[in-house]
């Protein structure tokens, strides 16, 4: 019942296009998350599947039934809005029973279903209200109320928790966990929060200028990112990344190499490519023991600290550059790279560090296209000695 | 401030000035802003209320004072006959005269507020090539003079225009003397005022909220009435009551489009100028007959007064 496809749908307006040739396939029970940046098109997205956006090519089905065409009200869908819209002026009972008493349930059955709905979401006794009276997190289980009263095959998120405080936030995102257990339906949920996205989600649909970027379970996205955009949108802080070349002895960069056999990965030498490493699979030199794959080590400066609680963010500068550029810490950076270290880590700002990485955690991008060539290199050993007696290399 | 503190400032060598009486005022004026400020005020009120309250006071002179003795008329009446409010009604059905403006006034209203409410919604919720153009067509159109239409909505509705297609010719059909020539001529008239009152507020409505009601089942009509409508009372209430009062007080079709008589569906000002007989103008009756017919739109503005007020600023302080 609960089964979305979407098969080459497209979203154009006047001058731009909001979505490209989208696929979708989506398995009725599926927690999905539609994640990318501000205007990448997920909420159009998700408007064609509500039904109030209608898509210029394409076609949507839900369940077995073609709905391309069908009004809102006819596909069978429940959306939360990241307004909450709640109709203000009518009390709780009668948001919550809003679309029972359009489709002419009787009385009875209605007044049972809105008691049911508000107690899944805790409400109970709060039906006289009017939104206008209730906090923020009340009005958000109001409109989830709404959403699950009429037992849809499929519920529509879009950005539900984005206005409510990060703590509620946080609790909110358990809730519909819950509840998601609870009723076993289907939910796509839209939202630029990764972190949302990655606790909540069976799978994560990554978008980024209207097109589906990847479409895997979370820890995939997160290990195995297919290309640069997923691996720099996925996880928080980014993913560190180089740019450099494949030569004969593996991946060279202004101040990082790494070694490799190139036949293994199967990339030409001479191709450019963009190295990502993550900010936790950076080690410093003492570490290494919990690294089985070490690369060779890295002569770096600490710049910035910036101590988490859990950890600590450390900016290293690799080269003699006395120029950091901070604000493009996403973007391709040779001259720097973001560790983290454990909190208790005895580390200063300004001092001489080694590190390492771990090379079974190295990514390869092709630079041009984007596209992943490699998720770690195992399968290369080592060409010289132990990793931890290993001299400073000097490519 | 310099007046507060005497010897200091340029004010303190002129507490000894020898002063008028006007002198003295002036200069208590302008210690005492606030005063002057109170007095203005009370002048204004003054002003309007003379200059709106008189010709009511005035028509209840008249009234009062028997016909045989309204001849240069002073402030107050001259005699006491309330038994004229009881002899209007009795003369010419006034009351159902009052039935036909109320009438026509109400049915007006709804057709006005039905189109406009499609016409603001569309109008302050859908983006479309040519929105800009068609508004101020709108715009237009509400400021051309009604005598301008009536002689051929006069010929079109009283039967005299003929339209052939092909073989057949059919007359449009003869509509003198119901309402349908008035409320069709009223509803054209006030349509853009409404369409513009309602845009404003329909325009408002936050999207979120017709999307909410149409994915939990409304039509984009639903919506409107289900949701936007009732979300934009003030505007609605504002309009339907300009509408009304502007039909209430309408003249120029009201009198040119039945022959005056109550049963031709003839509103109040018709009825007034019914005492009017060949050999007597009785103006205590007709001066009684209109304080009765202003009452209604009275007591209607009265009730509605915040809400028209609310309504005509809540458009102008947003955005």
């Amino acid at each position: 019942m609960g089964d979305v496809t979407l098969e080459h749908v497209s979203k154009h307006y006047d001058d731009v296009t909001a979505v490209d040739d989208m696929n979708l396939d989506i398995d009725d029970g599926e927690f999905i998350c539609l994640v990318g940046p501000s205007g990448c098109g997920k909420s159009t997205t998700m408007e064609m599947i509500a039904g109030l956006t209608i898509p210029s090519e394409g076609k949507v089905f839900i369940g077995d039934r073609e709905v391309t065409n069908l009004p809102p009200k006819d596909r069978g869908v429940a959306m939360v809005f990241q307004n909450i819209a709640l109709f203000p002026h009518m009390d709780v009972y009668d948001n919550i029973s809003f679309g029972l008493r359009l489709r002419n349930y009787d009385k009875e059955e209605i007044e049972r279903r809105v008691e049911r709905a508000a107690e899944i979401v805790q409400l109970q006794g709060m039906l006289e209200r009017m939104p206008d009276e209730m906090s923020g997190g009340q009005r958000q289980r109001v409109a989830i109320a709404r959403a699950i009263v009429r037992n849809p095959g499929v519920f529509l998120m879009d950005e539900p928790l984005a206005n409510l405080d990060a703590k509620l936030r946080v609790h909110m995102r358990t809730e519909l966990q819950r509840l998601h257990k609870e009723l076993d339906t289907t939910i796509i949920y839209v939202t630029h929060d990764q972190a949302e996205a990655m606790t909540m989600s069976d799978r994560i649909a990554v978008i980024d200028s209207g097109q589906l970027q990847q479409i895997d379970p979370p820890l995939v996205c997160y290990n195995e990112p297919a290309n640069l955009f997923v691996a720099g949108f996925i996880g928080s802080p980014s993913m560190n990344f180089l740019d450099g070349e494949v030569t004969e002895n593996g991946f060279v960069s202004t101040n990082i190499d790494v070694e490799f056999d190139p036949a293994d990965l199967g990339v030409e030498p001479g191709a450019d490519v963009t190295m990502g490493i993550r900010p936790e699979d950076v080690y410093l030199v003492g570490d290494e023991a919990l690294v089985s794959n070490p690369s060779r080590r890295i002569d770096a400066v600490t710049d910035v600290l910036e101590p988490m609680g859990d950890e600590i963010f450390v900016y290293l500068k690799l080269a003699e550059t006395t120029e950091t550029d901070l604000e493009d810490t996403s973007g391709v950076a040779n001259d720097q790279l973001l560790m983290s270290v454990a909190p208790d880590t005895d580390i200063e700002e300004d001092e001489d560090v080694t590190v390492l990485l771990d090379r079974s955690r190295v990514h390869l991008f092709d630079t041009e296209t984007g596209e992943a060539i490699s998720h770690g290199i195992e399968t290369t050993v080592q060409t010289s000695g132990a990793p931890g007696t290993e001299a400073e290399s000097d490519d | 401030m310099s007046s507060e503190t005497p010897g200091a400032g340029l004010g303190s060598d002129d507490d000894d000035m020898e002063r008028g009486p006007l002198g003295r005022w002036v200069d208590s004026a302008i210690k005492n802003p606030d005063r002057v400020y109170r007095a203005m005020f009370y002048v204004a009120m003054l002003f309007f209320l003379v200059t709106t309250l008189f010709p009511f006071y005035w028509l209840l002179v008249l009234a009062l004072t028997p016909n045989n003795l309204i001849a240069n008329m002073g402030l107050v009446p001259k005699g006491f006959n309330p038994e004229v409010f009881v002899a209007m009604f009795e003369r010419v059905p006034f009351h159902l005269y009052m039935f036909n403006s109320f009438v026509l006034g109400i049915t007006t209203t709804v057709l006005v507020l039905l189109i406009a409410s499609l016409a603001g919604y569309v109008f302050g919720r859908l983006r479309f090539p040519g929105k800009g153009v068609l508004m101020l067509g709108i715009l237009a159109i509400s400021y051309f003079p009604p005598a301008a239409f009536l002689i051929p909505l006069f010929e079109l509705f009283t039967g005299n225009t003929a339209i052939s297609i092909g073989m057949v010719t059919i007359s449009t059909p003869d509509l003198f003397n119901t309402p349908a020539p008035m409320v069709f001529p009223f509803s054209a008239l006030f349509l853009p005022l409404s369409i513009f009152i309602l845009t404003t507020f329909y325009g408002q409505i936050p999207d979120g909220l017709e999307d909410a009601a149409r994915v939990e089942g409304t039509t984009r009509l639903g919506a409107l009435f289900r949701v936007i409508v009732p979300l934009s009372a003030p505007g609605v209430a504002t309009a339907g009551v300009l509408t009304f009062i502007s039909v209430y007080n309408e003249f120029f079709f009201s009198f040119l489009m039945n022959n005056g008589e109550a049963d031709s569906w003839a509103p109040i000002v018709a009825g007034i100028l019914k005492y009017q007989g060949q050999f007597d103008t009785p103006y205590n009756l007709m001066a009684a007959a209109s304080i009765v017919g202003v009452l209604p739109v009275a007591i209607l503005v009265i009730i509605a007064q915040e809400r028209i007020v609310s309504g005509l600023t809540a458009g102008a302080l947003k955005e």
